[in-house]
């Protein structure tokens, strides 16, 4: 038996033709309904996703779009509802049961193993020859794979050796491994870079043309609008499947929040006022005392939004981590309102009024276990505006919660959710409100609208200009270029630990800004 | 057919049901075992429940015992919470016993009123100084609690060994026993409960069972105690002290297994002996795992095994069971009962397979 898979460069002969009568159905959900303990996740959803075509769920945050993809793996079973795969109908009851039927997923959060070589991470629970590892045919099969469909991946290499973005190419190629049928990919390109991103689209493309069927989950409209079709999902019911080419964004995202998004922003113009944080020589060593922040120097303002872009794993985290006091510098002095606060605590510094969003939400950024309301105080338990005499003031950290909820749309059941059942998106917002609500004076937002929904963008790009206005100074780190040309002031760009060009976004185009994020330093200098 | 199933979210019936369940195959099993041995497991049950719960006496008995048991279960249950894995209850109830005692001989003479708190003060000094001494070791230089608690148990022991056999506390005579100091005076003995047997000390489980569920759930610290032992990352990142944390939590789980270690000297002992307190520190963990990690389910746990303990004596005076059947029951119990909170994560389904 050969393991070498017979792939077929796509030809327009076994191209999926769209819209006609005979395509067959890979899968073919009908009437499926999930409740979790007061909440109806999933209401009578009926979802078809033919052969050879990427099929885009689109919705809101906490629509329902990760918990119908987990039932089609077999992560959870549908309280009611039918699941068919090619025309038979199935009932599963772990993700093993959809390995076998060939349906894959792609996951938001990775679950590879870091110590392990990313052929390990491949075979290693997957082999069916008993419990010695053979990887000879494995590499081979892999091998052909990567060659067949144009992935470059060191198959030797550790997954903590590679950056983010490229462990999703070590569950694509899973996937391709296991010659899945159906892959669903949630939000995978939330950690791509836009030329990522591209190639990734490129190579699904190749995949359907063999047959293959995807379920892709994005916020992304730009991804969206390259799918065959589209399903939205609203609070639970899927409202509308349309053929992608029949479509728009704006008409996408009215039948997402229903009502109108618009994609414009209203920045007012302010002058910058007085200097609020002022960086200079800044340096910082990782944990092999590589650099990896060199020399950076950069100034905010007031009334001013400073963004920063660049390929993420370029420094950016550790420059935020820096500024909010949870890692030392090395080198270089850090003032805040004239005060050096190079060595300061994390505490000292948000007290100072400055906030931080973390990029990593649930590792940094969230309590798992805690409810909405413990978290939206978590920082800020000891201040007596949370207490009465020793105790928390369960009364005021309940109204508090219950004003964040309604202000930023959060979906629950009630307050008392812990944050790790919510929603990406959802769990994002929460810290959101929290840091919006106790910074005064700087901002620090690392990727704050990964994960959201337009229509939440939409707001939090209000809420940063609003806080702009108000005089804040702002430090926008954003791997969507839009973000930051729609907001920031200036745009400094970070490559290899340094910054190597700040640009105007008035004026600048994004292939300079692209340009720079490759490493092409600007010729004229900062 | 019937297939078991992940839960996603926890159903505290379900929780319950396995949790009784548990301890049903725990007796189950600890019956099997009775068996083996030649007995009639029926009379053996019979005998440990009577010594147990079985009249006015049994039940002071079994108040008695499960007093420090309680109190080091309570002392696991704050270190667990924050996923601090200290096993330092054992040496810290010595600490306790040994500060307590040191405290009755500076403070002698006083009134009742200012003696026992006096000592009572002492005693949880010392448990507290053991604990955030290894909080220390924990946080300066990284050395890690297991290890660092297992040390203390030994340095305290031994402390204990050499202060009673010939040291400066052994009590000296013609029929001198080794290892035990002289017995305190009937003034310096905790005063007894309305004419009951029991000494007041019985009290100050529930008193700290109750602070200790109300500090988890009401005040900043538990807040803090609980995130640690969650998310300990994200509790730094939002400018809490992790250092400072760790400590508090050690120090306060050291002085509650040193209250042990003091009311069992002046409530039960009434005179150093490591008999006395031997066992109490690392029965505690056992008892805090019983009860979930819960305060109140602690005190549960401690009285059920509060139980056995006095079962266990009358056990050995009316019938010719072994008493070590006890520990041997409790380790089953333990065993059981983990079991049940991995199944309370799961739940049984009727339905068809695929
Ligand atoms: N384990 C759970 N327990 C309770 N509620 C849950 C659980 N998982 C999801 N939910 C709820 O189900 C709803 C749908 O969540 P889901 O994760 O499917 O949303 P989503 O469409 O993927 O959103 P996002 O775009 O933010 O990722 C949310 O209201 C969420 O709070
Ligand atoms: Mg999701």
């Amino acid at each position: 038996m050969s393991l070498l898979p017979s792939i077929k460069e796509p030809t327009p002969a076994n191209a999926r033709k769209a819209g006609t009568e005979e395509t067959p159905l890979a899968l073919r959900v009908e009437g499926l309904t999930k409740r979790f303990a007061g909440v109806t996740a999933n209401d009578g959803v009926d979802f078809e996703l033919e052969v050879g075509e990427i099929h885009c769920l689109f919705g809101e945050n906490g629509a329902g779009k990760s918990t119908l993809s987990a039932c089609i793996f077999g992560f959870c079973t549908p309280d009611a509802g039918q699941i068919v795969v090619r025309g038979q109908p199935v009932e599963m009851h772990s993700p093993r049961d959809a390995i076998k039927l060939g349906i894959g997923m792609v996951h938001q959060h990775f679950v590879l193993v870091p110590e392990f070589t990313v052929l390990e991470n491949i075979i290693v629970g997957t082999q069916k020859s008993g419990w010695r590892l053979d990887d000879r045919a494995a590499r081979q099969k892999l091998k052909s794979l990567c060659d067949a469909y144009g992935i470059e991946i060191d198959l030797d290499a550790y997954v903590w050796e590679l950056a983010v973005g490229r462990q999703q190419w070590v569950e694509i190629l899973k996937a391709l491994y296991l010659d899945v049928q159906i892959l669903i990919l949630d939000e995978p390109t939330a950690v791509l870079t836009p030329d990522e991103s591209a190639r990734l689209f490129a190579i699904m493309r190749k995949m359907c043309a063999n047959g293959m069927s995807i379920i892709l989950i994005t916020h992304k409209v730009a991804e969206v609008m390259q799918s065959n079709r589209v399903t939205v999902l609203r609070k639970g019911k899927a409202v509308a499947t349309v053929q992608t080419k029949d479509t728009s964004p704006e008409e996408l995202a009215r039948l997402m929040v229903g009502r109108e998004v618009s994609f414009s922003v209203n920045k007012s113009t302010v002058a910058p006022g007085d200097t609020v944080l002022e960086v200079s020589g800044l340096g910082a060593r990782g944990y092999w005392n590589e650099a990896v922040l060199n020399q950076v120097s950069l100034s905010i303002a007031r009334h001013e939004i400073l963004g920063i872009a660049g390929v993420a794993g370029n420094g950016q985290k550790e420059l935020f981590e820096v500024l909010s006091g949870v890692r030392w510098s090395r080198e270089g002095t850090i003032r805040l309102n004239g005060e050096d606060v190079s060595r300061l605590t994390p505490r000292a510094m948000m007290d100072r009024g400055v906030g931080h969003i973390p990029d990593d939400r649930f590792r940094e950024g969230l309590v798992g276990p805690f409810s909405i309301a413990e978290n939206l105080i978590l920082g800020w338990q000891r201040n007596a505006k949370y207490r009465s005499g020793l105790f928390l003031d369960r009364g005021k950290i309940a109204a508090l919660s219950k004003t964040m909820m309604a202000r930023y749309q959060i979906a629950a059941r009630d307050d008392e959710v812990p944050v790790e059942n919510l929603s990406g998106g959802n769990a994002q917002k929460v810290i959101l409100a929290r840091e919006f609500l106790h910074s005064s004076g700087l901002l620090l937002a690392n990727q704050p609208t990964r994960g959201l929904d337009i229509g939440v963008i939409e707001y939090v790009y209000a809420q940063l200009l609003q806080k702009r206005e108000e005089g804040f100074a702002i430090l926008l780190a954003s791997e969507e270029l839009s973000d930051l040309f729609n907001l920031a002031d200036r745009i400094a760009v970070m490559f290899k630990g340094e910054i190597v060009g700040v640009v105007d976004p008035k004026t600048a185009t994004v292939e300079e800004v692209g340009m720079l994020m490759a490493g092409r330093r600007m010729e004229a200098g900062r | 057919m019937i297939r078991i199933e992940r839960r996603i979210d926890a159903n505290p019936w379900w929780t319950a049901g396995t949790l009784v369940a548990a301890l049903a195959a725990g007796m189950l099993a600890s019956a099997l075992i009775v068996a083996t041995a030649g007995a009639d497991p029926f009379e053996a049950f019979r005998t440990l429940f009577f010594g147990a719960f079985g009249s006015q006496k049994a039940v002071m008995t079994t108040l008695i015992k499960s007093t420090p048991l309680i109190l080091t279960g309570l002392a696991t249950v704050i270190a667990f919470r924050a996923q601090i894995w200290s096993i330092g209850q054992e040496g810290q109830v010595f600490a306790g016993a040994m500060a307590g005692y040191l405290g009755s001989q500076i403070l002698a003479g006083l009134p009742p009123l200012l003696f026992f708190p006096g000592v009572i003060l002492f005693g949880v000094a010392g448990g507290l100084l053991l604990g955030g001494a290894c909080a220390i070791l924990k946080t300066r230089f990284g050395v890690n609690e297991i290890v660092s608690t297992v040390m203390t148990n030994y340095l305290a022991i031994y402390l204990l060994s050499y202060l009673l056999a010939g040291g400066p506390w052994a009590e000296i005579g013609d029929g001198a026993s080794y290892q035990q100091s002289v017995p305190l005076p009937a003034a310096e003995q905790l005063p007894l409960l309305f004419g009951t047997k029991l000494h007041i000390g019985v009290l100050l489980p529930f008193v700290a069972a109750i602070c200790c569920a109300v500090m988890l759930d009401r005040t900043a610290l538990g807040y803090e105690i609980k995130a640690l032992g969650t998310n300990p990352v994200a509790l730094g990142h939002k400018g809490t002290n992790i250092a400072r944390t760790i400590i508090a939590v050690m120090c306060i789980s050291g002085g509650l297994a040193a209250l042990a270690g003091v009311i069992e000297l002046y409530g039960v002992g009434h005179r150093l002996k490591a008999d006395n307190l031997v066992g109490l520190g690392y029965a505690g963990i056992i008892v805090g795992m019983i009860g979930g990690l819960r305060p109140l389910g602690t005190v549960l746990a401690g009285l059920l095994f509060g139980g056995l303990a006095s079962g266990a004596v009358s056990m050995r005076v009316v019938s010719d069971i072994p008493a070590s059947l006890v520990p041997a029951m409790q380790g089953i119990i333990l065993l059981f009962v983990l079991c049940a909170s991995v199944m309370a994560r799961y739940k049984i389904v009727r339905g068809t397979a695929s």
